[in-house]
């Protein structure tokens, strides 16, 4: 019982990553259609950011907020220079430019900062906190994703700017005969995509270490729970994400061994692709993120 | 014709290779009612969609003295003109009060708004009901007394309605016809109405043109065109 | 194939038969694993480039396929010849079967649904329960076949032959299949779906079959490279490959036959001269070569050596 317990703790705590990295996918989604192959490199480019910042002795949390910046920065600069000229192509070439980003991204941290592994370092203290059952990154990390959950959830809510941003995706005619510059609201979401991104790279790194493949996995659960919760709902893809955490490391340590979680995302994503492509949450949560 | 709102001329317009506009002229005054009527096809809500720069065009459109042809949607709207779209354009998944704060989304005097909000309102009482109501689920009617009100929370000089009478009751439309005539009596809104309906534009209208494949055929006042032999034959059924 | 067609062909086919006699064996080597890619890249084309079927895990099949023949030589001392069909059975099978789901699946979501597959393959590869097969993360080992009946000819020209004489076959096939009513299908249904459902061509059959056959000719590869190389492990077959595939199809030329040939040649070639910069370089490359080939050269190599061949011969009729 214990075991199983820290098990889905634990899988909170990664959940929440997959959770964050979810999220980004379903914005650029629901902004265009389309899915962002390449938002793992941008999380793991801006934690190499951070921890280059790190090492030159810049403290954590001011670090932390320069590197969500400059991710912010990043989403926007890629959507407006790379994105914007295939928004209108067709799939394949889409897809193509995608790839192509993941892969010019890796390279780039791989040549920049090499491919040994190196530690990033957490924020919050080395002891456990909750007894045995969750460490205090664990914690923190759900900590920071509900934060930035919430933060982000007031921003569409309440804010016009946020508003504008829905209305352009979800009918960018009408929301150019009202004013917005629908463009722009796109690159807002990519660069909004970029930090979150940032942000679950910057969490994820203490636990699986910092290198330029480190992204692989978790995005791969990041889709799967996208597509659980609905490809183009929010507030699923977010509760898909805490799923998935659970679900993989219950399956894991209970059921299948650690070795074939990744396959568990495999499953999941064929698996909804095919029986409900729309996601579990897809029409009956409906939300207004 | 100086000292018009709205000028166009030798407008043509395409949809890839298909012409739909072959050299529209026409002209509007400030607050006036004019409307544009022609069959299925013919070309009117083309014209709409050309003001508002959503279809490439040849030809000069001028607002207030300043070209408009060559700007962005997104300016257009900036400068005044309000367009209320061919099947309403309602954001769907949003509340009544959001498509409606949406409306005065470029608006600078932000103070302004909550008071515009209820000004709507008071025309359009069915829409204070409804206003956190998601917006796909309003009646046919309701989304377009939102369309206008949209429009209308723009503040605009120039409204561009296209159908608005489409898929609606006669008494509703009536209703809504009103409510368009008011808005332009007291607070001097021009507009520019493409309708099917010949018969009720022609009520609301002060001047109207007839267009028919791309190209004005006939203008003049509402009444003038009223009593056209021909029009009242082709459009008015009688 | 008109008469003109076959000058250059024949002229390539006797390059590529003198080649291994005129080069180094490394040399060798390096163009023995040009045909396995050729071949590779064949296959996917023919899904993605023909069909419109985005696959960005092909890779997988590639790996399925190389284990097959090392599995089989290696655990069961089947010849190496032999395992050739194998893997295509076996690759044609877990294709088809793939692509049975995939049917329900357009563009961006298959694209994500073989993304998947090509990122989780190397942890299936790795599962210790299948450790006593596949050799766990350590892989398998297997020997270079020898030139048969004595042959005058070491064992890397002869690998090289052997090597030609499938591709020329499998290419010879799917020139065929292509050129027919197969191959007029695949394409109608890539443009036109909905069309072609309408004309009564049975989309679903023709989709999964073309799902079957290029995992089978990807598997076929794999099972060359895998003699060739001399081994299987499951961290060569990464999303990397599927990547590596994606960028040959793209630069040789999107559903073009030779543009496989062109893509198996870049993707050999380039990330050698690319790794004396960085380790990283190669990849640095390939994105940037996708990008502006995408950009600049949609129809790839095989598309522009076709204008430059249209443009020469628009200017010799000119001249006339």
């Amino acid at each position: 019982m214990d075991a199983f317990l820290h098990q889905v703790l634990a899988g909170l705590a990664t959940g929440g990553i997959y959770a964050s990295l979810a999220l980004a996918l379903v914005m650029i989604y629901q902004a265009t259609h389309l899915v962002n192959f390449a938002q793992g490199e941008l999380a793991m480019f801006a934690t190499y950011i951070a921890w280059s910042l790190i090492n030159a002795g810049v403290p954590y949390w001011p670090a932390f907020f320069l590197t969500v910046i400059f991710a912010f920065v990043l989403g926007v600069v890629i959507e407006r220079v790379i994105i914007r000229p295939v928004e209108k192509a067709p799939v394949l070439v889409v897809v193509v430019v995608f790839i192509a980003l993941l892969v010019i991204l890796n390279s780039v941290a791989g040549w920049i900062y090499s491919y040994t592994i190196k530690t990033f370092p957490s924020p919050f203290p080395a002891e456990p906190v909750f007894g045995k059952y969750m460490s205090a990154h664990e914690a923190g990390a759900i900590g920071v994703t509900l934060v930035v959950l919430l933060l982000l959830y007031a921003f569409f809510r309440f804010t016009p700017l946020g508003l504008a941003m829905r209305a352009a995706a979800q009918n960018p005619e009408s929301a150019r005969l009202v004013g917005i510059r629908v463009g722009w609201m796109l690159a807002l979401g990519w660069g909004l995509a970029a930090a979150i991104g940032g942000v679950a790279g910057m969490m994820v790194a203490p636990i699986v270490y910092l290198d330029p493949n480190m992204m692989g996995g978790v995005l791969l659960y990041a889709f799967a729970a996208a597509l659980v919760g609905g490809i183009d709902n929010p507030g699923g893809a977010v509760l898909g994400g805490f799923m998935v955490g659970v679900l993989e490391n219950v399956l894991g340590a209970f059921v299948i061994g650690n070795e074939l979680k990744l396959a568990v995302a495999l499953v999941l994503i064929i698996g909804v692709l095919v029986v409900k492509p729309s996601g579990f949450f897809g029409k009956v949560f409906v939300t207004r993120v | 014709m100086t000292g018009a709102l709205l000028e166009v001329s030798n407008l043509h317009a395409a949809y890839g290779l298909t012409r739909v506009l072959h050299g529209i002229s026409f002209a509007m005054q400030e607050g006036t009612i004019t409307t544009l009527l022609g069959a299925n096809g013919a070309g009117k809500t083309t014209t709409l969609r050309a003001l508002c720069a959503m279809v490439k065009t040849q030809g000069e459109i001028r607002f207030a003295g300043q070209r408009i042809d060559k700007r962005a949607t997104e300016d257009i709207v900036r400068l005044g003109i309000a367009h209320v779209p061919d099947g309403r354009g309602t954001f769907v998944n949003l509340s009544t009060e959001e498509n409606l704060r949406l409306g005065a989304y470029v608006r600078k005097d932000r103070e302004n708004v909550d008071a515009d909000l209820e000004r709507v309102f008071g025309y359009f009482p069915r829409l204070k009901e409804r206003r956190t109501q998601q917006a796909g689920t309003l009646s046919g009617g309701e989304q377009q007394m939102l369309a206008v009100s949209r429009a209308l929370m723009l503040r605009p000089k120039l409204m561009l309605l296209d159908e608005p009478s489409f898929g609606l009751a006669p008494l509703i439309v009536k209703e809504l016809f009103g409510i368009l005539r008011t808005v332009n009596q007291k607070e001097r809104v021009s507009m520019l109405v493409v309708e099917q309906n010949a018969a009720m534009a022609l009520d609301l209208a002060d001047h109207a043109y007839l267009i028919e494949t791309g190209r004005v055929v006939l203008s003049g006042t509402a009444d003038e065109i009223k009593g056209n032999e021909a029009v009242r034959r082709s459009y008015l059924g009688y | 194939m008109t008469r003109r067609q076959l000058i250059p062909i024949a002229g390539l086919l006797l390059a590529a038969c003198a080649l291994p006699l005129l080069v180094s064996d490394y040399r060798v080597f390096q163009f023995n694993l040009v045909l396995v890619y050729a071949i590779a890249l064949l296959g996917l084309n023919l899904l993605t480039g023909y069909n419109g079927q985005i696959s960005l895990g092909h890779g997988a099949f590639y790996a399925i396929g190389a284990y097959c023949a090392a599995i089989l030589m290696d655990k069961y001392g089947v010849p190496y010849w032999a395992t050739l069909p194998v893997a295509g059975a076996v690759c044609l099978l877990v294709g088809f079967l793939f692509g049975l789901p995939a049917l329900r699946l357009e563009g961006l979501y298959l694209a994500l649904a073989t993304f998947a597959l090509g990122v989780s393959l190397p942890s299936l590869l790795k599962y210790h329960h299948l450790e006593k097969w596949t050799g766990g993360v350590q892989g398998i080992v297997i020997t270079k076949p020898e030139p048969p009946f004595g042959l005058p000819i070491n064992a890397d020209q002869w690998l090289y032959y052997f090597t030609l004489a499938v591709a020329i076959v499998m290419f010879l096939l799917a020139w065929n299949l292509l050129r027919g009513r197969v191959g007029r299908a695949l394409v109608a249904i890539r443009d036109n779906h909905i069309a072609t459902e309408v004309m009564g061509v049975n989309n679903a059959m023709y989709k999964s079959l073309a799902f079957g056959v290029s995992a089978m000719y990807t598997g076929v590869a794999g099972a060359l490279g895998a003699i060739a190389i001399q081994y299987v492990a499951p961290d060569s077959f990464n999303i990397f490959l599927s990547i590596v595939f994606l960028v040959g199809i793209v630069v040789g030329g999107l559903a073009s036959i030779s543009g496989a040939i062109y893509g198996a040649l870049f993707i050999q070639f380039v990330p050698n001269i690319a790794d004396e910069i960085s380790k990283a370089a190669p990849w640095a490359i390939f994105g940037i070569f996708l990008i502006g080939f995408v950009y600049l050269m949609p129809m790839g190599v095989a598309g522009a050596v076709r204008m430059a061949v249209a443009r020469l011969q628009r200017k010799a009729q000119n001249g006339k």
